[in-house]
């Protein structure tokens, strides 16, 4: 494993420090740096859903094992790739928040990712590079898969350019927000103790994070779904007649466990320096690594185990056969790949069905009225993902892990992410999106207090319930899946039992809250 | 749980859109598990006192697998018959589950699809509920996504781990318990624990036979989205 040094401060910031040296206070700049993590909060947050509805839009396994046809493989590769940035973003989300929280300042998340789409980043210049349409607006929206798609996902992850300057506004990368933020750090006025506010053991742990999942995994190409995984202690059965390799053998890690800089990917915070390795961190899974006066690299790390977001997105797009003669204002560094092959089509992959005909920017007034109880369940998980996030600093940390587990893993992965494959395989049947298939719109719906969240999930899961019903008692061929989706789904958020099957609720985080105010974490 | 819940959860793991070919299809011919018993969807009555467990080879005492006291027909002889001993049973006596923190209990977790390093290290091995990693049974085609595991097999992990460190202290306990008349007398506590179900070679129990070559995908599934699981999808 190859350690990564923190980047060097440019010359645009070496000036801006010595600005804030002389123009800030020790208050001033403390304000200025919590002003500006929250913002690196929001942003990072942003970014979830837009890449979560991009992954949602693909049928990783239409055909899968020793069926699958080229768009199969790219499909599952796009998608393996969109959720290895997602996970990373997450990641980010919670590095951000560490740092603020180590000044003494809760991090807030729920009702902050954007209102609408397509959505502005948190202070994002409104005009970028040409795109591949010849458009110049940074706007970023909820779409499906499709080379455009891919190019607002550059849009968000653009490498740094080499003369750029710290910006707290009007940022043309993200990494300049970032450095914006060291130099804050950086500043006289601030030391080690401002970031000893928050205590270590409250912050977001190590613990709970890993680089890669099976979601973050993809096929190389076919493979032989019953081929065992290899066992360390035994040879390996001769191949025989069947070439394929297993699964395990084919799978590729989109991540890798040493990109990062610093002792871990996710880090509490308790100095200055904890708080540089956080951001390098983001910055150059983000971006790519780089160092003032060298090239931004396509991978994230010395030991070029892992693309950078930006990278591994440009490499998708350069299968499409539109990338060959792309129009878009690309950096000179890192320099493009060459177009890979096979070529994929839009119109080839609609064909196929690995792409679900997802509308673009849907908000759930916009769906019939007998689906919206359904799309504002899917809305409220999302809410109670992030006031679970924010709940994890008052836990007490002995019980972190469980909480973690039980709400984070539980909501994600087990409920949204199996309700939310089940809504896309319903066909919008009228209005503004007749069909289209059912997405989830991500939105900041309103759950009230944190302290009443819960609660308020529950009366929307009921709603949820009775609209499928409703649905499916009018059309069962059509709707009787949604229903029992709906309904599995929801019943396992709140762990109804019949007392033959039973299901583990989500975590309610009423204890942790007094309305919107955090009961003291001791 | 209403009647619509219960329906959408016997039918879970066929919500997933089969491709016309059909997954897995065409299976490995003939059948590699003629010899073994078939798979049991149910869960046979256990000893008294021994703890439940995730998966084959990983059982503390005689007839402590998935067909329990009544035993399993041997396909051979057509008698009924027990596994013999610690470490030979057949498959998971802890409640099925499909995914990551959805085990009831200590060292009920299967592991490999989602869980950090630390967890996909120690398949079967975790502390309490909704510590545990990913589906119980662990298939023999699941492979670990993070840590020094990464790439290889979840089962063969899982084994490795109840021989070297489950097995010694849960041996001791048992002993202990034995002595105050807390674990049925009959069941012997060796030193070294049986060879796993010979039928596996070492790869712990396939899918295929899981799935009663490939006839009935709902007697278990894992969950994700690569379909590299080898256990079918959730979703």
């Amino acid at each position: 494993m190859i350690s990564d040094p923190i980047t060097q401060f440019t010359a645009a910031e070496l000036k801006l420090i010595e600005q804030m040296n002389a123009q800030l206070t020790h208050d001033t700049a403390l304000a200025k740096l919590k002003e500006l993590l929250q913002v690196a909060v929001e942003i990072e947050l942003a970014t979830i859903p837009i890449y979560l509805y991009t992954y949602y839009s693909i049928d990783r396994t239409r055909f899968s094992g020793a069926h699958m046809r080229e768009t199969d493989i790219f499909a599952n590769k796009a998608g393996g790739a969109v959720m290895s940035v997602a996970v990373e973003e997450m990641l980010h989300m919670s590095l951000s928040s560490n740092i603020l929280y180590s000044l003494g300042q809760m991090p807030q998340l729920y009702l902050r990712a954007p209102q609408s789409y397509p959505a502005p980043l948190p202070f994002h210049n409104p005009q970028g590079p040409k795109g591949p349409n010849g458009g110049t607006d940074v706007r970023i929206p909820l779409a499906k898969l499709t080379y455009e798609q891919l190019w607002h996902f550059l849009q968000i992850e653009y490498p740094e350019a080499p003369d750029a300057t710290p910006q707290d506004s009007d940022w043309d990368s993200i990494g300049q927000v970032y450095s914006y933020i060291r130099c804050l750090i950086a500043c006289d006025h601030l030391t080690d103790a401002d970031f000893t506010q928050g205590p270590q053991p409250h912050q977001i742990q190590g613990f709970n994070y890993s680089p890669n999942n099976t979601d973050t995994v993809h096929p190389s190409g076919k493979f032989d779904p019953w081929k065992a995984a290899p066992n360390p202690a035994i040879p390996n059965p001769p191949p025989g007649s069947d070439p394929l390799p297993s699964a395990s053998d084919a799978a590729v890690y989109s991540n890798a466990a040493d990109s990062h800089a610093g002792p871990a990917e996710l880090i509490t915070i308790g100095s200055k320096q904890d708080a540089y390795f956080a951001i390098d961190t983001v910055c150059d899974q983000g971006e790519g690594y780089s160092q003032p006066g060298l090239p931004t690299q396509e991978y994230d790390d010395q030991s070029k185990s892992e693309l950078s977001h930006y990278y591994k997105f440009l490499t998708i797009q350069a299968q499409f056969d539109r990338f060959e003669h792309y129009v878009e204002q690309l950096p000179a560094n890192p320099a493009p790949p060459a177009p890979v092959t096979p070529t994929m089509t839009e119109a080839g992959l609609a064909a196929d069905k690995v792409v679900f005909d997802y509308p673009d920017n849907p908000m759930t007034a916009d769906y019939p009225t007998e689906f919206q109880p359904i799309s504002n369940f899917c809305n409220g998980v999302f809410q109670y993902m992030l006031v679970l996030t924010e709940t994890l600093f008052l836990v007490p940390p002995e019980e972190q892990k469980l909480f973690f587990n039980e709400g984070m893993h539980r909501s994600m992965i087990w409920v949204l992410d199996k309700y939310i494959q089940g809504m896309r395989k319903v066909s919008i049947p009228s209005g503004k999106f007749a069909g289209k298939s059912f997405a989830c719109t991500f939105e900041n719906l309103d759950l009230g207090t944190r302290e009443a969240s819960f609660a308020a999930l529950r009366d929307l899961g009921t709603a949820a319930i009775a609209a499928a019903n409703t649905l499916a008692a009018a059309d069962k061929t059509k709707y009787g899946s949604l229903a029992s989706n709906v309904t599995y789904y929801v019943d396992q958020t709140f762990g109804v039992t019949d007392g033959t099957t039973k299901f583990m609720p989500l975590p309610d985080v009423k204890d942790f809250w007094n309305g919107d105010t955090p009961v003291s974490n001791g | 749980m209403s009647d619509t819940a219960k329906t959408a959860a016997k039918s879970l793991p066929n919500l997933k859109q089969q491709p016309e070919t059909g997954p897995g299809t065409p299976v490995p011919a003939p059948y590699p598990y003629a010899d073994a018993p078939a798979f049991s969807q149910t869960i046979g009555s256990q000893p008294e006192g021994v703890p439940l467990h995730a998966c084959m080879g990983l059982n503390s005492c005689k007839a402590a697998d998935r067909y329990g006291k009544e035993g399993h027909k041997d396909p051979v002889t057509g008698q009924m018959v027990q596994n013999d001993c610690a470490g030979q049973g057949y498959c998971a006596t802890a409640p099925a589950h499909f995914c990551h923190v959805q085990n009831d209990c200590k060292n009920q977790g299967g592991c490999g699809l989602y869980g950090t390093a630390e967890e996909l290290s120690n398949p079967g091995h975790n502390d309490c509920r909704s510590l545990g990693s990913c589906a119980v049974p662990i298939n023999a085609e699941r492979f670990s996504t993070n840590g020094p595991n990464q790439g290889k097999s979840v089962w063969a992990r899982a084994r490795k781990v109840f021989e070297e460190e489950i097995w010694p202290q849960t041996r001791g306990e048992l002993l202990n318990k034995q002595e105050m008349g807390g674990l049925d007398a009959k069941c012997t506590l060796p030193d070294t624990l049986g060879p796993p179900p010979e039928e596996f070679q070492g790869r712990g129990p396939s899918y295929l036979w899981i799935s009663d070559d490939n006839n009935d995908r709902g007697n278990m599934t894992a969950c994700g989205s690569s379909g590299t699981s080898g256990a079918g999808g959730c979703a």
